[in-house]
């Protein structure tokens, strides 16, 4: 039980530094003696309690935009890192200057440039069409997905090159001399086992992408943040409305680390490392990243 | 550890033994290797005929283990010409005596007639022992998923671990590894097995077990070339032995002539430092 102490130490530094934060904004508040501000703290709750359809409607599209941006990534990624890895050139070359540009450019500039861009220069007019259960009949939630999802293929990309490093040379050549061509040989055995290597760092992208979906409020996309962010901007009640936005977030976020921590578990298989992920308990207690504290079988 | 129970017709349970056509399997000619500035091989030329064990011994860094790799185009080679089968491999001729690599697709057909055993097993380790020995039967060479299990399933009784079907290759030893990395090439029916100093990552209570298969092999009437400096297994299988130093075959015979009565000075320096 070394271990779980540990983690209670973490947890109590972690609760002090919330408290501490708490009474910072609550003296901050309480110096202020000229402050008239009434914090309406039943905007908070019923945000939270009882969500109407706009709020309920931008948790669904943040999900819908997370999930779907995410699997463009995952497999852009797979693509570029292939590419990169590739014995032909115009392959390397294409995906190092994606790569490049991608990590090299912050995201918000992307969403801008990409969509007001060819838009505002008449270059195109970005298609309208419905796709499956969630709102994606608006053109700026169609692109901001596709934009969020290449730009996290770049990030991806190097997470599965690492990956697909990590796999033991010696299973590339027991696979070749078996007769498997490359496409086989990637798919059935050099993947499979990068994936173990992959799925911690990929848990943690999709943590990030939850989040990043909050910038697509620049193109006018009512997910989670842009629809409070529209109550509050109206009403000037910001401190309220922004707490249950943090909330939701936090209810996303959460959801995700615990099917994230079963997820690894369930891919540990055959490694000898039988629980290679902590519970979501420690995981939600300690402050290390996944992919640090998670241990990977090695060969 | 006790021996395992390892019966007689190892070739039966994929059909009997695989026969190649011409009476030559392997073929190299001159064949010369460079790492970076490293001439690891030097004119090497060997004959292996069908149903014969060869056994290339040899100091480490002498080129034996990259000869190998060579047959099967794990490695490339820069000049010289290797034939499988009298089926050129890894390259296509292009006119003038001049030879490209062949395409990947190609290649790998050709590897298909190869099997190959690693001195690090690398088994799959996502697989079971028995998904590992299916795999290429099945993905590469289009069996139905039932006769692949017959067969799988009569390897693995042959290599005396029919109660390890299920078992992933982490919770096996080392032998019962190699054991299981024969059975998987074997389920190819290859033409032609390599093995890769096959002992030499093992305890030395395993060494027997995995020898002890490879035996039957032979005596079978696979055709092997066996990297080791199992100088027992030598003796008592090959047919010939093939010694290598510094990139060179400097000596070949039976392995009476090669043991008992060596002509090369390199031969005798290298065999009183391991017998």
């Amino acid at each position: 039980m070394a271990r779980s102490i540990g983690m209670n130490g973490i947890r109590r530094v972690q609760l002090a530094g919330f408290l501490l934060l708490f009474a910072l904004v609550a003296s901050a508040c309480a110096s202020n003696k000229g402050s008239t501000y009434n914090f309406q703290w039943d905007i908070t709750f019923r945000s939270i309690v009882s969500p109407n359809g706009s709020i309920i409607n931008g948790l669904w599209l943040t999900i819908g935009i997370s999930i779907i941006s995410q699997l463009i990534g995952v497999v852009l990624g797979i693509l570029a890192a292939l590419a990169k890895m590739s014995r032909i050139w115009p392959f390397r070359i294409i995906s190092n200057l994606y790569i490049w540009f991608f990590r090299g450019t912050p995201l918000i500039v992307q969403l801008v440039f990409f969509y007001y861009g060819p838009l505002l220069a008449h270059v195109v007019a970005w298609p309208s069409f419905s796709v499956g259960p969630f709102n994606f009949t608006d053109p700026a939630v169609i692109m901001g997905t596709v934009i969020l999802g290449v730009n996290e293929g770049a990030y991806m990309a190097e997470i599965v090159r690492a990956g697909i490093m990590a796999v033991d040379p010696g299973q590339t050549e027991a696979a070749k001399s078996l007769g498997m061509p490359y496409r086989l040989t990637m798919t059935r055995i050099v993947l499979p086992q990068a994936a173990r290597v992959i799925i911690p760092p990929l848990g943690n992208e999709f943590n990030n992408m939850i989040k990043n979906t909050s910038l697509l409020y620049v193109l006018a996309v009512f997910e989670l943040f842009k629809t409070f962010q529209s109550y509050a901007s109206t009403t000037l009640i910001y401190f309220e409305y922004m707490a249950a936005c943090c909330f939701w977030y936090l209810v996303l976020t959460t959801i995700w680390g615990v099917v994230q921590g079963r997820i690894e578990r369930r891919f540990s298989k055959g490694t000898g490392a039988t629980s290679s992920g902590l519970s979501w308990r420690e995981r939600l207690m300690s402050r290390g990243k996944p992919d640090e504290i998670t241990v990977l079988g090695g060969h | 550890m006790t021996a395992p129970n390892i019966s007689s017709d190892l070739l039966g349970a994929i059909g009997g033994v695989p026969r190649p056509d011409v009476d030559v399997v392997v073929d190299a000619r001159d064949v010369n290797k460079w790492f970076g500035r490293l001439h690891v091989l030097r004119d090497v030329s060997l004959q292996v005929k069908r149903q014969e064990t060869v056994v290339i011994i040899g100091p480490s860094g002498s080129g034996k283990t990259t000869f190998i790799r060579c047959v099967n185009h794990l490695e490339k080679i820069q000049s010289g010409r290797i034939f499988v089968n009298g089926h050129l491999i890894g390259y296509r001729e292009a006119g003038a005596n001049k030879v490209v690599e062949d395409k990947e697709r190609n290649i790998a057909r050709q590897r298909m007639e190869i099997g190959m055993v690693f001195q690090r097993f690398n088994l799959f380790p996502h697989m079971t022992a028995l998904e590992n020995i299916i795999e290429a039967p099945i993905q590469v060479r289009g069996m139905g998923h039932d006769e692949a299990v017959t067969i799988g399933r009569a390897l693995l009784e042959r290599v005396g671990l029919a109660a390890k079907e299920k078992v992933y290759p982490n919770q096996l030893s080392g032998g019962q590894q190699q054991r299981i990395a024969i059975a998987r090439a074997l389920a190819m029916k290859p033409a032609l097995m390599l093995f890769d100093e096959p002992t030499s990552a093992l305890d030395p209570e395993m060494i027997g077990e995995v020898l002890e298969v490879m035996k039957e092999l032979a005596r079978e009437g696979m055709t092997m070339i066996v990297v080791s400096h199992e100088m027992g297994f030598a003796r008592e299988v090959a047919n010939r032995v093939v010694m290598m130093d510094d990139g060179v075959v400097v000596e070949e015979g039976t392995p009476d002539q090669v043991f008992s009565s060596p002509t090369q000075e390199r031969t005798k320096t290298f065999l009183s430092k391991i017998l």
